[in-house]
């Protein structure tokens, strides 16, 4: 249970509410108890396997042994089980597929025999506001399942807290969720019209649980037909509402309410080269966009990024701008933009680091932010300003000398902690395998070591660095010295 | 109670020339009370003072009519007032000269100047050693003189009043109980001025005196004419301990030597030293490895005191270095960068913050006294990217930015309808134009495209627009309610 509440930097939860009206047509053997065992990696100590810990959430069947549930259930898995109703034995699964970006993973059993003959769920469409609801789970509070009911209260773009980074369409009810609902169905019509995954932790809000609806479901469905899992794609842009005069004025726009200012273009991203500052978005795939960003969309108020949202790698958009007080229309191939990627958090993932004379080297991004309590102004500058200062075209990955395990070889450099590693042996550093190849060769007498903002740079004799690695090893425990990723 | 006094040092300043009977001072005669009224400006709203508050403290009378006090009794002062401790006579004062990095100021009487005639100027004793006997002088409320005896145990080169500014400060030990009105006390030596105490710590019983050799060396310069202030060396330094990182700079088993690290533009060092050199030896006295040199009465001492203690601003500065493995001799004028040079104020006191509002847009150029709005811990909640400009001025300077403009609020406004939540904003250009100041800005906002403002920050929302008829108008309107909406100078 611990483990649903791992991931709350905002405050996610789960719920499960029932209604019992359906309760004829409930089919409850589809739902399943999801016990997970995970094994989550220390980035302070990236070089040991981690710590043991583990969980439970909701599952339900969604076709002949596929099972659908959050993927913040099952991250970090080293062993799941999924338990039937009525049924005490617990039944071994593996991960088909992970999403963490909309929060959903797909499981089956090694051995589907104990589901044989029970139906599948079938995916509903999204539920109006103001229907009843009803969410099936094994939330905390007892063992067996349970069932609550409230209605839709809102439906909108928000935050999906399992990344922290990725936005989705959610659609809010008005049933406390709680820990261990987490993947369960939410049932309209006998139909699943969403998973319950988040809701609001401590007395902020009261009655606001969170589920993933239809589009995002049906969406990852589609998108691992093929066996894979491809991610959501993104404009790499950011948009700034035309609601000032002067701003519709200046631009040369009527003053109907229609557009918005495209503010920040990535440049390495989707419409990077096309769109820029100052453009006006008129309309994206035909749909009208209005000033504060919204379309219509079947009949809906629905953020623009919905048409992006339901698209794939390589899919394009047409866009019609204006730029230069001239309409004109441009269209952009849609891709992942992994620079973003910086700011979520990531699983599944073993720590990535290079232990070189007692110094630590490992990659900057959120996890290891976190772990070790950055403070210093260079790395939360480097952390923050990733993207928007265009570091990842120079630096795709930043190197932080994140500790250092104290021997006479490193016994003067802990003032060089929580720096971001420039250059070794003059060669600039781009990625941790730069790192790893510049310290292994085998050229002069000294390892020099540049750090940003920082003009002592740091100095080791090569000489002294076997012996020192071996010692380091053995007294701090390090049984290899780096872990570059998985062999490619 | 006058003692002659004949051992009379002229050299001292001409304020003491035409001193010829000098007296030994006394307490109530040499230490007048110093009351200030302060009102510092506002940075959240710049056209508006703060709330006035009162600081009392002592000043030392010099001769020639003149008081000498710490910088912090002044700064900001709206009103300053010299008030004899035995009579309670008053008198309006006036900052002659004010050293904000040194912490001193020179008042005189404003317009009575035979007010100090009855009192008897100190001499300043230069001769301050470990172990001598010093005597804090201050008053009980009721005008009675109390002397406390403190005992000198030593020197550091360490920050006084602003962070930023490293000086000598003599340490003594011994209670010192504050009397009502002493934020700052004069310290005697057998009865010449031997240094002002600025910090007291109780639980220590250690107070902090800013030495004479740094109060002449204030006076000193006043007396040469236009006061030019302490020379900075401007670098950056690492001390070289670690013995791998020795051999590497090829640094002999007897060299020390500090490794420079960074070379701030516009200060002395600013072509004369390079980063990576390493400093062996400041005018004859060898560096240690930590950054220390052999004071011939304080002992080890940060080499700082060489380079901005000591000498003056036009002085000839040598050092022995080692740059790229040769061991040579530099030599080079020591000058000031002004303050003004910065790319961020490291401090503000006596004016308001230059700003410029444009429709309710508020514009200022960026400072430390800003930053620091954002709570004891600036450094970690103060915006990111305005503290990497303020660690890394060169980022922006090599732009030819003379100073940093950020749109640091909005006022709610017909004219900013949509912006009210945009704030601590780096501003790029207005207007097509690229923005180094705030004048800039003031330029900039004569020139509307097509009867708009066009502003660009840094970040998002990169680009915003104003209505340039409605933003005068406006700005009328606050001028009205708030009175001023521009101050560039």
């Amino acid at each position: 249970m611990k483990h649903l509440f791992l991931y709350l930097s905002l405050n996610l939860l789960i719920s499960c509410i029932a209604y019992a009206e359906e309760k004829n047509n409930s089919n409850y053997e589809a739902v399943v108890r999801i016990e997970n065992s995970s094994l989550n990696p220390d980035y302070k100590t990236p070089w040991n396997s981690g710590r043991d810990s583990g969980g439970n959430g909701t599952g339900w069947l969604v076709a002949e042994n596929k099972f659908l549930t959050n993927a913040h259930v099952v991250s970090n898995s080293r062993i799941v089980y999924i338990k039937k109703v009525g049924d005490a034995k617990p039944y071994r699964a593996r991960i088909v597929h992970i999403a963490h970006d909309c929060d959903l993973a797909m499981l089956e059993l090694e051995d589907p025999a104990a589901f044989e003959g029970v139906k599948p769920f079938d995916v509903g469409t999204l539920p109006q506001l103001d229907t009843t609801v009803k969410v099936i789970g094994y939330p905390i509070g007892g063992e067996r399942i349970s069932i609550t009911s409230g209605v839709v209260s809102r439906i909108d773009f928000l935050s999906y807290s399992h990344t922290s980074v990725d936005l989705h369409l959610t659609v809010q009810i008005d049933a406390a969720i709680n820990p261990g609902n987490s993947g369960g169905p939410v049932i309209q019509g006998g139909k699943v019209v969403g998973v319950a995954f988040q809701g609001y932790s401590g007395n902020i809000a009261q009655n606001t649980g969170y589920m993933i609806p239809p589009p995002v479901i049906k969406r990852f469905l589609k998108d691992v037909e093929d066996g894979n899992y491809d991610h959501y794609v993104d404009l790499s842009m950011s948009d700034f509402p035309l609601l000032n005069p002067s701003q519709r004025i200046a631009l040369g726009l009527p003053n109907d309410g229609i557009g918005i200012m495209v503010s920040n273009v990535e440049e390495d991203g989707s419409a990077g080269g096309i769109l820029k500052t100052g453009d006006v978005l008129l309309e994206i795939d035909g749909l009208t966009v209005k000033s504060n960003g919204l379309i219509n969309y079947g009949g809906e108020d629905v953020n623009m990024n919905e048409i992006v949202e339901r698209k794939f790698a390589g899919d394009v958009i047409d866009l019609k701008i204006w730029r230069n007080k001239q309409p004109m229309n441009k269209r952009v191939t849609l891709k992942r933009f992994m620079p973003y990627l910086i700011a979520a958090r990531k699983y599944d993932e073993k720590p990535r680091y290079v232990m070189f004379a007692g110094l630590v080297f490992q990659p900057l991004d959120r996890n290891l932010m976190a772990a070790h309590n950055m403070k210093s102004l260079q790395v939360r500058y480097h952390f923050d300003s990733y993207v928007s200062s265009n570091i990842y075209k120079e630096r795709p990955e930043v190197i932080v000398l994140t500790s250092i395990l104290p021997d006479s070889i490193n016994s003067y450099f802990n003032q060089f902690t929580q720096s971001i590693v420039d250059k070794v042996n003059g060669i600039t550093v781009k990625n941790l395998k730069d790192v790893h190849s510049a310290l292994s060769k085998n050229d002069g007498d000294y390892i020099v070591i540049n750090l940003l903002g920082n003009g002592r740079p740091i100095v080791i004799e090569k000489s002294k660095i076997e012996e020192a690695q071996k010692r380091i090893q053995s007294k701090y425990n390090v049984i290899n010295d780096n872990y570059l990723g998985p062999i490619e | 109670m006058k003692q002659f006094s004949y051992t009379l040092i002229i050299s001292i300043s001409h304020l003491f020339v035409c001193y010829i009977d000098a007296f030994a001072a006394s307490a109530e005669k040499s230490v007048i009370r110093v009351n200030t009224t302060m009102q510092a400006f506002s940075l959240i709203q710049p056209w508006e003072k703060g709330a006035a508050s009162t600081r009392l403290g002592l000043g030392a009378v010099l001769p020639n009519n003149k008081v000498l006090v710490t910088a912090q009794m002044v700064t900001d002062a709206t009103y300053i007032e010299l008030e004899k401790p035995d009579s309670s006579e008053k008198t309006t004062a006036k900052v002659l000269t004010v050293d904000y990095e040194a912490n001193l100021a020179l008042l005189e009487p404003l317009n009575d100047k035979n007010f100090l005639s009855d009192r008897e100027p100190f001499l300043l004793n230069e001769k301050l050693s470990p172990s001598d006997e010093l005597e804090a002088w201050q008053f009980e409320s009721n005008g009675t003189p109390v002397s406390t005896k403190i005992t000198v145990s030593k020197a550091e080169v360490r920050k006084s009043f602003l962070d930023t500014s490293n000086f000598l400060q003599v340490q003594a030990n011994g209670p010192v109980q504050y009397r009502s009105g002493s934020f700052t006390l004069p310290v005697a030596k057998n009865k010449k001025l031997a240094g002002l105490l600025v910090s007291y710590s109780s639980k220590d019983q250690i107070s902090s005196i800013l030495p004479t050799s740094i109060i002449k060396h204030f006076l000193k310069d006043i007396e040469n004419g236009e006061y030019t202030g302490f020379p900075n060396l401007g670098i950056m330094y690492s001390q070289t301990l670690d013995e791998q990182f020795r051999q590497y700079l090829k640094l002999g088993k007897d060299d020390g030597g500090v490794f420079v690290s960074k070379v701030i533009e516009g200060a002395s060092a600013s072509g004369n030293l390079k980063s990576g050199d390493v400093i062996l030896e400041i005018n004859g006295n060898k560096i240690d490895s930590r950054g220390n040199y052999d004071d011939k009465v304080w002992g080890k001492l940060k080499f700082g005191n060489l380079v901005r203690g000591i000498p003056f601003t036009g002085d000839i500065i040598e050092m022995e270095i080692i740059r790229k493995g040769e061991r040579m001799k530099v030599s080079f004028e020591l000058i000031r960068r002004p303050t003004e040079d910065y790319l961020i104020d490291p401090y503000m006191f006596d004016r308001g913050p230059k700003f410029s509002i444009i429709g309710g847009l508020v514009f200022q150029e960026l400072s430390v006294p800003f930053l620091k709005l954002f709570g004891n811990d600036w450094r970690t909640r103060a915006p990111i990217k305005l503290l990497m400009a303020h660690a890394n001025p060169e980022m922006y300077e090599k732009q030819g930015n003379r100073k940093l403009v950020i749109m640091t609020r909005t006022i709610p406004t017909p004219a900013t309808l949509g912006y009210e939540r945009l704030s601590t904003l780096i501003v790029t250009k207005i207007n097509g134009v690229p923005v180094k100041d705030i004048k800039d800005v003031h330029e900039a906002s004569k020139s509307p495209i097509g009867g708009q403002h066009r502003i660009e920050f840094e970040s998002y929302p990169k680009l915003i627009f104003l209505d340039a008829s409605l933003s005068s108008r406006l700005n009328k309107a606050l001028e009205q309610r708030i009175g001023i909406t521009q101050r560039l100078d």
